[in-house]
């Protein structure tokens, strides 16, 4: 919703230390977790209770708070915000907001509010609960990562209420992305502002409060956590959607979300039907089709993955000129030809079929086709060719100095350090696929993965390192991904927190930005943005790799479960189908 | 490779062959015929691993990082004899297999076809007439390298990490200990005291923050070398209580005093007297301790803080079989587990038969 993260789901996912340890623990823990929990046995179809899976214990139950994927996931269900997008078409839709008025040229946004929504607690829901969270987002001291995509060149935005059902904001100029950024959780004042003037918000809601006083307007209401092993959620009888009918929604009775910190053992018990929903990793899918007949489930394809996977060297004079010396390394890295020829010998379709049993697609544009209004889809992808990655070497003086070594124009042999995260299987594939291309022209890469915060503290503090694998996750609006395009972003990981633009293209990836988020109408916002993807594409700040087909299996005695790569379409409709 | 076992060995039949005062061709052979069959498995299977380790280049029939990109998890090939017509071409074929479903990783065998082994051929043991067309006796990896010569050159890591460990751990815990048993008093205490606070150091963070402050320019094999001697460098600690407290015992002995008596130095009694009466426990301990490196190094690569890729050592080969998927359906990335297994196994059977005989004492 907010800044592009590193990838915590898919790294949390994906890092399986000691996979065997938490099997047999995830083992013991199912065995102990029958005799501690009372867990609600029999049939998930029949009691109307959908299980999933998590990957990891939330860390708050403050929205507000959120920064890791596991909280936000656990939390989705209980809070909504003003508006929300829909999943297939990537446009905002109405949520607690009725519907908006854009006036004054995009200056003035005015939310009308749904009249007919309560509270968990009874209490009618009103524009003072908005102008509260508004407020306590932007205030200085409560750390979170929703103010940056609500503030515009640095100032906040002027929130008042003019009745108890209409919210006015008031922008210094016309600012596109707001509306997205309103998705965000909205709390309830008539609960937390007394602890908020007390000064005691950052201690609201923290992981040891008590279910039932979890305040929210969401589809569900949790009625139990038990650290590591369960969240449990019984749906919210006031809830304000009808369907079409006029019955309430959701239609499922209740939610448990199973916290299983090992994917192996996620899967395993997808197998053996004790979660009703996964996703499984590429090499799974395989197996499932196979069996989806006896499982009675069903597989699909859910679309291509939403982030962005890609190789990037390290431009950071900061860490490459002492005493004014600069290092050789700086020179090949901002070297065009020298970033061509790296972008000529990255393998993809090896990359797809090796890593990802074939089920990816060579990515070519830094946004991910899942977007489709903000995806370049014209741009022409570095084909796999080393004999023209070594002509390109070559004619930039490049040249082989001894049989199997090649050496830069002073006559200096080419090496560097190449870098991911430790603990991905795939990612370390990906590397030794990359280094061993680059061997065969000539240029030797020491490979060394780190562990995952060692590697954050390298590219965002230390800038010790030459050449990284990482991914971000994607957002639908491209504004969210301004900390890393930007040229004084802190996520622009190649130089980042730069004072002034140190090149023409940066410079003007900075001013695209702003034009994008001047215009309201996503259509005519999208040409900035493609505009941006094809600079990243001539300049090679960043070398695509691939991007995941992602997958989602089900029991088929769901139904209207429409898994896509941004989230559940319509989940309130979601049930089991009577026996 | 194989020289410090050698060493071992000869320490302890050099005394018997000298007492024997018989050849050291003899004394061998009886050693051998007085060892249990564990014992001769284990010192075959010790050889050979060395053997693998030393020839590395030779025995392994291709380049352990070479990528066949178009065979990823394929598995071990079946070997065929050829008919007495076909011995120009080679002894024995097998047949190609072709990936003909990337999703499942399905292969089928061309049985038409045949890709002959040549023996001793282009300076390896055996190898097929070009790496394009391959023979995978225990299968490929994710990545299509044989796992035959990925074990092969695992074998270089695994089975020195041992020896290395050993090496730097036992002699500064003889050392020390040694040291710190016969001086005793003020030195002694110190010392101690030292070590235990060595011994208190939880080794796995300390691990893990040690992979985070090695510079990131080393290669793989460095960084390995260097981690494997910060943790004997920890390790000894334990050691030299034991032997200080041999060394303690031994110090009011009647021969250790008359030494010191008849005007020895304490360095020359320390030498020549304490510390070979210590030896063989340290020998018996050295071999017993050489698996706990081993599996040490599995341990480690399993973390990822060990063997990095492309190099391979059996741990981290191990270590692609932590998934559910890939034991279900490519069960041959289980086979360095063996190797793992056979090694510790014979390090084991090797240090109890040398309790027994350079310890009669503890015999029964």
């Amino acid at each position: 919703m907010t800044i592009p993260h590193r990838r915590p789901r898919r790294l949390a996912v994906e890092g399986r230390l000691q996979a065997w340890v938490f099997i047999a623990a995830s083992a013991a823990l199912a065995l102990s977790a029958g005799c501690h929990v009372d867990r609600p046995r029999g049939d998930h179809a029949h009691d109307q209770i959908l299980y999933s899976a998590t990957i990891s214990d939330p860390k708050t139950f403050n929205p507000v708070l959120v920064t890791d994927a596991a909280s936000g996931t656990v939390l989705d269900n209980l809070f909504e915000g003003l508006i929300k997008y829909d999943a297939i078409t990537t446009l905002p839709e109405p949520d607690l907001a009725e519907s908006w008025d854009i006036a004054d040229g995009g200056r003035t946004i005015t939310f009308h509010l749904r009249r007919d929504v309560k509270w968990s607690d009874g209490q009618p829901f009103t524009a003072r609960d908005v102008v509260f969270t508004m407020h306590v987002v932007y205030d200085p001291h409560v750390a979170n990562s929703i103010a940056p995509s609500i503030t515009v060149d640095g100032k906040p935005i002027r929130v008042e209420a003019a009745d108890d059902h209409t919210v006015r904001m008031i922008l210094p100029r016309p600012f596109a992305p707001l509306l997205y950024a309103m998705g965000f959780a909205i709390l309830p004042a008539h609960v937390l502002e007394p602890a908020y003037d007390a000064g005691r918000f950052n201690q609201l809601w923290g992981i040891d409060t008590p279910p039932a006083k979890l305040v929210g307007t969401g589809q569900f209401g949790m009625i139990r956590y038990v650290p590591s092993q369960l969240v449990d959620y019984r749906r919210n009888p006031d809830y304000w959607m009808k369907d079409t009918n006029g019955g309430p929604l959701p239609r499922l009775k209740g939610q448990t979300q199973l916290i299983v910190q090992d994917q192996n053992a996620q899967y395993l018990r997808f197998l053996s039907g004790q979660i009703d929903v996964y996703g499984p990793r590429p090499e799974e899918v395989a197996t499932l089709e196979k069996h989806a007949a006896e499982l009675h489930i069903t597989v699909d394809k859910i679309g291509i993955d939403t982030g962005s996977l890609f190789f990037s060297f390290n431009r950071n004079p900061r860490h490459y000129v002492h005493n004014g010396m600069t290092d050789p390394r700086l020179t090949w890295f901002t070297d065009i030809n020298f970033l061509r020829a790296m972008a000529h010998a990255v393998d993809k379709q090896a990359m797809i079929n090796l890593c990802f049993q074939g089920l990816a697609t060579p990515a070519v544009a830094d946004i991910s086709p899942a977007n489709k209004v903000f995806h370049n889809p014209n741009l022409k992808d570095y084909a796999y060719d080393l004999a023209l990655a070594a002509k390109i070497l070559d004619a930039a003086g490049y040249r082989l100095i001894k049989p199997g070594v090649r050496g830069d124009p002073h006559g200096r042999p080419i090496v560097f350090n190449l870098t991911t995260n430790t603990g991905v299987k795939i990612r370390d594939q990906m590397c030794v696929i990359f280094q061993q291309d680059l061997a065969k022209l000539g240029i030797r890469v020491n490979y060394r993965p780190l562990e995952f915060t060692t590697l954050v503290e390298r590219l965002d503090t230390s800038f010790d390192w030459d050449c990284v694998l990482i991914g971000f996750t994607g957002t639908i609006e491209p504004n969210n991904a301004s900390n890393f395009l930007r040229s004084s972003g802190n996520l622009h990981i190649w130089n980042p927190a730069q004072p002034e633009p140190a090149t023409p293209w940066e410079a003007k990836i900075d001013q695209l930005l702003d034009q994008g988020t001047m215009v309201m109408d996503p259509k005519q916002r999208a040409p900035y943005y493609w505009q941006i993807q094809q600079i990243l594409h001539d300049q090679l700040p960043i070398i695509e790799t691939v991007r995941e087909q992602r997958f989602e299996a089900w029991k088929n005695s769901l139904e209207n479960y429409h898994p896509t790569v941004w989230g559940l379409y319509k989940p309130e409709l979601i049930e089991f189908r009577p026996e | 490779m194989s020289a410090p076992v050698v060493t071992v060995g000869t320490a302890q039949f050099a005394a018997h062959a000298a007492a024997a005062s018989n050849g050291y061709r003899a004394a061998l052979a009886r050693e051998w015929r007085r060892a249990s069959w564990p014992v001769r498995f284990s010192t075959i299977c010790l050889v050979l691993f060395y053997l693998m380790a030393a020839a590395s280049p030779v025995i392994a029939p291709y380049d352990p990082t070479l990528q066949h990109r178009e065979l990823p998890d394929c598995p071990p090939m079946s070997l065929h004899l050829s008919a007495p017509s076909d011995w120009h071409d080679g002894f024995f074929y097998s047949h190609p297999l072709t990936l003909t479903d990337p999703i499942a990783r399905t292969y089928t065998e061309s049985r038409a076809r045949r890709t002959y082994i040549h023996l001793f051929s282009r300076g390896h043991l055996f190898t097929t007439a070009s790496s394009d067309a391959p023979y995978f006796m225990m299968g490929s990896d994710g990545l299509g390298r044989d796992l035959f010569s990925r074990i092969v050159y695992g074998a270089r890591v695994s089975m020195t990490v041992g020896l290395v460990g050993v090496l730097i751990s036992f002699s500064l815990g003889i050392t020390i200990g040694a040291f710190s048993g016969y001086v005793g008093g003020l030195p002694d205490n110190l010392i101690m005291r030292w070590s235990e606070i060595e011994m208190s150091l939880p080794s796995f963070y300390f691990l893990l923050a040690l992979a985070a402050v090695i510079p990131a320019g080393l290669s793989a094999v460095e960084t390995f070398v260097m981690i494997v001697a910060i943790m004997s460098f920890i390790s000894w600690a334990g050691f030299a209580r034991v032997i200080r407290g041999m060394a303690a015992s031994v110090r009011s002995r009647p021969y250790v005093e008359a030494a010191a008596a008849l005007g020895g130095s304490r360095m020359r009694v320390l030498v020549r007297h304490v510390i070979p009466s210590v030896l063989g426990y340290a020998v018996v301990a050295a071999t017993l301790s050489v698996p706990g490196f081993i599996l040490g190094e599995s341990a480690l690569s399993l973390l990822g803080l060990g063997i990095q890729e492309p190099a391979s050592s059996w741990g981290n080969l191990l270590a692609q079989a932590q998934d559910v998927q890939v034991l279900a359906h490519y069960p041959w990335i289980l086979i360095p587990g063996v190797f793992i297994f056979l090694a510790v196994m014979s390090f084991n059977f090797l240090g109890d038969h040398l309790r027994d005989r350079l310890d009669p004492g503890n015999a029964g």
